[in-house]
């Protein structure tokens, strides 16, 4: 018999070594099977959680904010808006057109606004339109099947019910910027969110700021919701009671209308502001709205800034406000008494050139209350030339210029008090005498804020002793800030005295005048320009600008109560414009806060 | 002329394994689309049935008697191939369906088995050591021809698996070390021209794919990480039946066929993957083995390119859904649903069940 099998040996060699390798192989796929589903089965469960379930944030309402008789200020409505999941879009040019159409929307604005939080996990939704009109409302739910992707949601949205009143107090909310939100994760602010972005709104923005809530819901691969899974109940911001007393603040609104400076009322013994005036103002409502680039330009190329807080940020030259710290450096450093006098001519030859006192027949012979009430020129330029800048700058320092106050406000400006170490810094050269006089009067590169000549004011007030100035109710047993100056009494009282003269007296300061109530205060007239320029265009027949208008005062002269600072902006003669204001501010705190005086003085 | 004692060498023990593997891929597409299931579940269950009878039907017909046949079942197939081409109606974007009433049937499937039985044939009367030249050229240049009028459908993933075949060929065949280099150039060329004429975008993102999934989550990388999460999340012991997530929330693509795999290793974990990689390592023991008992040069190439064809689809398809190979729409035997590429590895290992039981053709008592 011929072979029977054909010798396939070889093949059959061949096919063993063959399954050996596809043994092999299979052993190591299987090595990565238990790598993926053994090692790494964290990883891809949380990946499958996140996958199944889908966290919607539920926005906790922003806390209200309260004057200090518990008027609301700022208040929450309820407004629906509209988001966008991205990560249940599948074509993004089409969807955009598609919701862009819906919406009413530019579609390259819409473009252009997911494409700002394209960075963000493609599972945080992106406000995409809010304050939606009812009928808006109804479109996107008929729809919802046909827009997986949009998301609708009622959510608290700030209102302003007195509008512009209190506007630089209450600040505005505007949409977190990209760079915040990257600069803040811990924060976990939304794509879109309004946070505050100006005074009380952005310092007490997190006090103010709730816990927002979380919807867990499982969804399909379309991002569509199967049923809601757990839900945490947002928590709401803590309410917020301002120091701002409504009826003060509208009244000095009232009294600022049209022109522009800056009015503060504060309590001298708490540092409580009652009333914080920033004029012009501008209505925060606006800026909740989205998508209104044009109107938040108007608002910023306004030549009159209403944005500007000039209670903190204004910066201006005293001018004869400051005469007090020139009086209080002489009267410690005990260049003078009170009885020290001077002879005012009207006008005084110093480091040979001539210097005019305001009043060009002179004031003659006069002491220093006198000079206080009269704001005489002549007699502080004599202090000044007998005295050095550092320690004017010194005593300036400590009644608290120059320096922020501290009050719980974003956005302090400093101001400044100059010395020779400034004057060597900033330009290189020696401070020479001639300077310390215009500084003297408070002209020169003296430069304040209002709040700063308030809280000076209640430090006088105060006999000494220093109190930060703040915009919310103390609360619980806190007391107030309080800060000793070290400076004897007795010497404000010398001071005090010039300055109820000035109102009570027939000084400068009498237009602020109430009867029955104890008004010590202070005008002061700040060049705008410099005095040569002034000459220079009364020589040529034009009318000089017109100066900033000062008063700052304080009511009772003794246990005072309230301090009140005004500042009007090209306002003419402090004496003229502002003290008058500051009378009516006096006028009705008196009837508000001191009825029981009231009876007894009349 | 058909000798009774045959059918005891049945070997059952195969087929039970392929019953087997098939049944628990229809309580798995079950597990994958519950919502409709009762449709995918009763057609994929009448097909294992045709299957099963088809199986038993070419048992009776003597693989030799098949492969004198092979030459115009080829070239048939082929003309069914080009006339789909120029005649067929476009289902889903391609051109390889034939549609008779409620079921629709892939002739490209087939053709695998066509394909196979010329390759025997061929080779039956080849005794060298070492593969000629013209042996080479033939073996490639008829594998190729289905290959083009299959991708022209185009279905490249079916096409592909036409590969192992014309692979296993040259193992058998022994192909001589310098026409790797021939392969290395050509492939290099296909490769170069095809990639700038002949993949679609779609075929070219899966590649690239491979090479960095996380590129694009929500196009082609999605579906390979969405089929990780699925493994991954499993763990050792899986959700349990019908509770992987990723399938029920439907995250999970193409969960019936491609990634069938992938439902499993969800919902039974790891050990879940393990025994189905055990039985099929088995499975494919047996029809490796065939080889060796097998009684002439051409059951051994059915044998062994049977073994082949199903071997590397299931390698393929493992790897593929973990990304260790593009995803190119090779589905695992048996397991996957699907209709007609059930008939074909059925028919496929059929071939071998039908040479295994004539390995003692020769004795005659």
């Amino acid at each position: 018999m011929a072979k029977i099998y054909e010798d396939l040996s070889q093949l059959i060699k061949r096919s063993r070594l063959t399954l050996i390798i596809f043994s092999l192989l299979l052993f190591l796929i299987l090595a990565f099977y238990w790598k993926i589903q053994i090692l790494d089965h964290q990883k891809y469960w949380k990946m499958a959680e996140a996958n199944r379930l889908r966290s919607l944030p539920l926005p906790a309402p922003r806390g209200l904010i309260y004057d200090r008789q518990r008027i609301i200020l700022a208040d929450n409505q309820p407004s629906f808006k509209v988001s966008l999941l991205r990560e249940s879009i599948k074509n993004d040019s089409q969807t955009i057109e598609r919701v862009s159409q819906l919406l009413n929307l530019k579609t390259e604005e819409l473009k252009a606004r997911i494409d700002r939080y394209r960075w963000l996990q493609t599972y945080g939704p992106v406000i995409i339109k809010d304050n939606l009109k009812l009928e808006e409302v109804a479109l996107i739910e008929a729809r919802r099947e046909e827009f997986p992707e949009l998301q609708l949601q009622v959510e608290p949205r700030r209102y302003y019910p007195f509008e512009t009143t209190a506007a630089h107090v209450l600040g505005y909310l505007q949409e977190v910027s990209p760079e915040e939100m990257k600069g803040n994760p811990h924060k976990k602010w939304r794509g879109g969110e309004m946070i505050g972005k100006a005074a009380v709104e952005k310092q007490y923005d997190d006090y103010l700021t709730g816990q927002d809530g979380q919807l867990l819901e499982t969804v399909d691969s379309l991002g569509r919701s199967l049923g809601e899974v757990n839900r945490i109940e947002p928590i709401k911001g803590q309410d917020l009671v301002l120091s701002i007393d409504l009826d003060l603040q509208k009244k000095a609104e009232g009294l600022l209308e049209g022109k522009e400076g800056a009015i503060i009322v504060l309590d001298s013994r708490s540092g409580e502001c009652l009333a914080w005036v920033s004029s012009p103002s501008y209505d925060p409502n606006r800026f909740i709205t989205r998508f209104s680039p044009e109107e938040w330009l108007s608002i910023i190329n306004d030549p009159a800034r209403p944005l500007e807080n000039r209670v903190i940020r204004g910066q201006y030259s005293p001018g004869s406000i400051f005469k007090v710290v020139t009086a209080l450096t002489s009267l410690e450093t005990g260049l003078i008494t009170d009885r020290t006098a001077f002879f005012c001519s009207g006008s005084i030859n110093l480091y040979g050139k001539d210097f005019a006192c305001w009043f060009k027949p002179g004031h003659g012979l006069l002491s220093l209350p006198e000079a206080l009430k009269n704001s005489c020129n002549i007699y502080f330029y004599q202090l000044g030339r007998r005295l050095n800048v550092d320690t004017i700058a010194r005593y300036a320092r400590t009644l608290g210029l120059g320096q922020i106050t501290g009050v719980d406000m974003p956005g302090e400006k400093e101001g400044l008090i100059p010395s020779s170490d400034w004057k060597k810094k900033t330009q290189g050269e020696a401070w020479y005498p001639g300077e310390t006089i215009s500084v003297a009067i408070g002209q020169g590169p003296v430069l304040v804020t209002p709040l700063q000549v308030a809280a000076l004011t209640a430090c006088l007030a105060n006999r000494g002793i220093r109190v930060k100035p703040r915009v919310t109710r103390l609360e619980g047993k806190m007391g107030p800030v309080k800060d000793k100056t070290g400076i004897n009494p007795e010497t404000f009282e010398k001071i005090i005295e010039g300055m109820w003269r000035s109102v009570n007296d027939g000084g400068t300061g009498h237009g602020a005048y109430q009867p029955g109530f104890d008004i010590c205060g202070k005008t002061g007239s700040t060049q705008v320009i410099s005095r040569e320029k002034a000459e220079r265009m009364i020589k040529r027949g034009e009318e000089p600008a017109k100066t900033h208008s000062w008063f700052t005062g304080f009511a009772p002269r003794y246990q005072p109560q309230v301090v009140v600072t005004v500042l009007v902006e090209f306002g003419g003669m402090g004496g003229q414009t502002a003290a008058p204001i500051a009378g009516e501010m006096f006028k009705l705190y008196r009837e508000k806060y001191v009825r029981q005086t009231n009876l007894q003085g009349n | 002329m058909l000798d009774r004692r045959i059918f005891k060498e049945i070997d059952w023990t195969t087929i039970l394994l392929m019953v087997v593997i098939s049944v628990i891929g229809i309580i798995f597409v079950h597990s994958a689309i519950y919502s409709q299931s009762s449709k995918y579940v009763w057609k994929q269950s009448v097909w294992l049935l045709v299957s099963l009878l088809a199986l038993l039907i070419l048992l009776v017909i003597d693989y030799k008697v098949l492969l004198s046949f092979a030459f115009p079942f080829y070239i048939l197939m082929n003309l069914i191939l080009a006339g789909l081409l120029i005649f067929g109606k476009p289902v889903a974007n391609t051109r390889s369906w034939l549609v008779f009433g409620p079921f629709q049937f892939q002739p490209s499937e087939l053709t695998k088995v066509a394909v196979i039985l010329l390759l025997a044939r061929l080779f039956s009367d080849y005794k060298e050591d070492q593969m000629s030249f013209k042996a080479f050229f033939l073996s490639s240049a008829l594998v190729g021809l289905p290959f083009v009028l299959i991708a022209l459908q185009p279905d490249l993933g079916t096409a592909l698996t036409l590969v192992p075949v014309l692979l296993g060929t040259y193992i058998l065949a022994g192909l001589p070390r310098r026409y790797l280099v021939v392969i290395l150039i050509v492939s290099c060329l296909v490769g170069f021209i095809g990639w700038n004429y002949g993949l679609k975008d779609y075929q070219k993102k899966r590649i690239e794919t491979l090479l960095v999934p996380d590129q694009d989550p929500r196009g082609a990388g999605y579906q390979l990480k969405q089929s990780r999460i699925a493994l991954g999340s499993g763990g050792l012991t899986g959700k349990g039946y019908h509770k992987g997530t990723q399938s029920q929330l439907r995250f999970l693509p193409a969960r019936h066929n491609d990634f069938i795999l992938a439902v499993i290793g969800e919902d039974l974990g790891f050990l879940g993957i393990l025994a189905v990689f055990l039985i099929y390592f088995i499975f494919l023991f047996r029809l490796f083995s065939a080889v060796q008992v097998s009684p002439d040069r051409g059951g051994v190439y059915i044998a062994f390119l049977s073994a082949m064809l199903i071997g590397c689809q299931f390698m393929i398809n493992i790897m593929m859904i973990v990304g260790l190979f593009p995803i190119t729409g090779i589905p695992i035997p048996f397991l996957s649903y699907g209709g007609s590429s059930l008939l074909t590895n059925f028919l496929i290992a059929g071939l071998v069940i039908n040479v295994k039981m004539r390995r003692f053709a020769y004795i005659r008592f």
